[in-house]
């Protein structure tokens, strides 16, 4: 026998005020995909929209592939598998995350875009069907979240979060403010960040936040090193591993994060600081042109093969053949 | 005299109502997916009457107000008016040394409680959860905190340490805490209840078996060894659990897999054990028919579960300088007949005459499974964690 359970509510009134949470995720690239699967096994329902019944087929099938590997790597069990996709809904139509009360933009530009009009017409779009105190959050690195509120009707609700690649393992979150933004969405947004397990880093509202910002510089003057035939990727990259303890060096996190979303960082910061530190690198130029584009396309600064980094023999831009 | 007793998991709680004149359960519950989509109560009331309750239930609190809400109604309830319910007993997993047995709750033990949560992360923040509850919805009810590892300390340092730095030991407490002690402590007692066996003087090996594993050795009612440690993981192997494992090969492990501390615990703590060996399941019934089937890694996995627990049993009669009896409880000790069976093959050196024709199909009754001549009395005792939390609270709340 099923009933209600609001008739058995003590006479007490019921707190009500710590709403569940459901977030909306809107592009599903591997980040959207990373970020659907963070949201879902911390137990809570995802909605992401995608532009096409194809490419919501494909982020879903992203989305077991990443968690298999996971699963490979012994981090979860199937049936956290199966409990993660229960939650997770695809869909092309935007009413449907009318109910959800934080909506990621997560989009994948091809290139660097000065002002941004595709994330703007995302964030309108999304406004029109969401609560209005529901939260707006732009995951993106280099971009000012102050001029992607400017054209909201609530600005008070957009935020700037940087979610760190790999999204699920990193365990810091930066939050980017606008001026604009209120204290009920802050207040909110650590609540969500603390349901999902991670650490909250505050950022005074700067493009790159404190990552992109520091990482940029070192994997740029990495290149300059190697142009300059001071060492090779595998010395460079060991020496900042062995000598201060990174987890990874310069090279093998440039490999990581993708040379092609390199550029558009390096770019989104060159164009707002100037500062030359920032300029994309000649050697990462070339590559990307030439479809290097790290461990994504099995080559970048290291060859990839069967999942294991291979050292390159001579120029860097040795196919690995 | 009634007595509430709440088991709050990490999006789950159990509850039990019972009324202590005659330890009888007036109603009994399950409030799951506490938090997430799709939250619900059960609650079968002591005449059979069954309910399933729909809606959110945001936090423990509110799922707490909702039974307390579903005990007192006029259709599915077992009391008029909450004042019924003379105490809580709450069911805490990790008391660290503080803790040496149950206690009646204070704003000073609630604290402390508080100071142990870095013990146990995941279990004992849901179990305050349920105390803070409790202290908001009925305020001025005695509580009672019950602790999984109260009953094993009694065991003595040189059970207890491990073979690290003395100082790792005093800097983060980092020792054997052993847990499942109210089910050990439970079937201790009751075989004393129900045979000749005097439990002031007697040595006794209980094994709790269910998905979680630990065995313990009692002598004349204390236990002095248990095998979980300070975290579940050690001893037995279990369910989805590795048991006792070499730390060289667990580093060696994490190197050659290039894993970090999570998908650490996950490999020892959800990936391994019969599951992992078997490659089957971490349900026993379901590895057993594939080990019938002829599958060869589900009969090593069946065969590596005895064999372990068979080997602890040898080690605690060697520590206890002998055995009078040995009981098996908890889901696959009350009802996995071949596992029992196996398990005390070849342990007639130590005085046990086992009747298998006793054993065999026999699942959840209190049975002596010897012969009459036996040394060694082994029984299957049905365990009730409940019911000592229930018994615990009385007791506390007399003596206060």
């Amino acid at each position: 026998m099923k009933e209600k359970l609001e008739d058995y509510a003590l006479n007490k009134s019921m707190k009500s005020n710590s709403d569940t949470i459901k977030v909306g995720i809107i592009g599903c690239g591997t980040m959207g995909q990373e970020l659907s699967i963070l949201v879902s096994k911390s137990g809570i329902d995802v909605v992401f929209i995608e532009i096409s019944e194809e490419k919501i087929n494909s982020s879903f099938e992203g989305i077991g592939f990443q968690i298999d590997n996971i699963i490979s790597h012994w981090g979860m069990t199937e049936g956290d598998k199966r409990a993660i996709l229960s939650r997770i809904i695809g869909t092309t139509d935007y009413s449907k995350i009318s109910d959800c009360n934080i909506v990621i933009e997560s989009i994948n530009t091809k290139k660097w875009i000065p002002n941004q009009p595709t994330r703007k017409e995302v964030f309108r779009k999304a406004e029109k069907v969401i609560d209005k105190k529901a939260l707006l959050i732009s995951n993106a690195s280099t971009i000012v979240i102050s001029d992607l509120a400017s054209e909201l009707e609530f600005p008070c609700r957009a935020i700037g979060v940087h979610f760190i690649a790999p999204a699920i393992t990193t365990r810091v979150i930066e939050v980017n403010k606008c001026h604009n933004t209120n204290k009920e969405s802050l207040d909110a947004l650590h609540r969500f960040i603390r349901a999902i397990g991670k650490e909250t880093i505050k950022i005074n509202g700067t493009p790159g936040n404190i990552s992109t910002r520091l990482i940029v510089p070192m994997i740029n003057e990495a290149c300059e090193l190697l142009m300059e035939g001071v060492s090779t990727v595998a010395e460079i990259d060991k020496t900042m591993q062995m000598g201060y303890g990174m987890q990874r060096g310069p090279f093998t996190m440039a490999d990581r994060i993708g040379l092609d979303k390199l550029t558009k960082w390096m770019e989104g910061l060159y164009n707002e600081y100037g500062d030359r530190k920032y300029k994309t690198s000649p050697i990462i130029k070339r590559m990307v042109r030439t479809g290097m584009l790290g461990s994504k396309s099995n080559n970048g600064f290291y060859i990839y093969k069967d999942g294991k980094k291979i050292e390159k023999n001579g120029s860097i831009f040795n196919l690995g053949n | 005299m009634k007595v509430l007793v709440i088991n709050c998991g990490s999006s789950s709680i159990k509850y039990q109502l019972f009324n202590m004149k005659d330890e009888s359960v007036l109603a009994s519950g399950l409030v799951d997916k506490v938090g997430l989509n799709g939250s619900y109560i059960k609650n079968v009331r002591s005449d059979g009457d069954k309910v399933k309750l729909e809606g959110n239930i945001f936090d423990h609190q509110q799922g707490i107000e909702y039974v307390l809400g579903v005990l007192t109604s006029e259709k599915h309830g077992s009391i008029k008016d909450l004042k019924e319910i003379e105490a809580v007993g709450h069911r805490v997993v990790h008391g660290g040394e503080e803790f040496n047995g149950s206690v009646s709750i204070t704003d000073e033990v609630i604290s402390t409680m508080e100071d142990c949560v870095e013990l146990a992360p995941l279990h004992n923040p849901p179990n305050l959860k349920g105390i803070y509850a409790v202290n908001e919805l009925m305020p001025g009810t005695p509580q009672c905190g019950v602790f999984d590892t109260a009953f094993h300390q009694t065991m003595e340092a040189k059970s207890y340490m491990y073979a690290i730095p003395y100082a790792l030991y005093k800097k983060h407490g980092i020792r054997r805490y052993g847990f499942h002690g109210s089910s050990h402590k439970f079937v201790s007692q009751r075989l004393s209840e129900i045979s000749d066996i005097d439990i002031n003087n007697s040595k006794i090996i209980t094994c709790h078996l269910g998905n979680g594993a630990s065995i313990a050795a009692i002598k004349n009612g204390k236990s002095v060894d248990t095998s979980m440690g300070m975290t579940p993981v050690e001893g037995l192997m279990m369910g989805t659990r590795t048991g006792d494992l070499d730390v060289g090969a667990l580093t060696f492990i994490m190197n050659k897999e290039d894993i970090g501390l999570n998908a650490t615990n996950t490999l020892v703590n959800k990936h391994s054990g019969v599951l992992g060996v078997s490659g089957v399941s971490s349900d026993m019934r379901e590895v057993e028919e594939a080990a019938e089937a002829g599958n060869e890694r589900a009969i090593l996995a069946l065969r590596m579960y005895e064999y372990r627990i068979k080997k602890y049993i040898g080690a605690y009669a060697a520590i206890m300088g002998g055995v009078d009896a040995i009981v098996f409880t908890g889901g696959i000790g009350e009802n996995a007949d071949e596992t029992r069976e196996n398990v005390l093959d070849g342990l007639e050196f130590l005085g046990i005459n086992f009747n298998n024709e006793a054993n065999k199909g026999l699942r959840g009754k209190e049975i002596n499974l010897c012969h009459k001549d036996s040394k060694v009395q082994v029984w299957v005792i049905p365990t009730n964690e409940e019911l000592v939390i229930a018994r615990d609270t009385i007791e506390i709340l007399e003596n206060k």
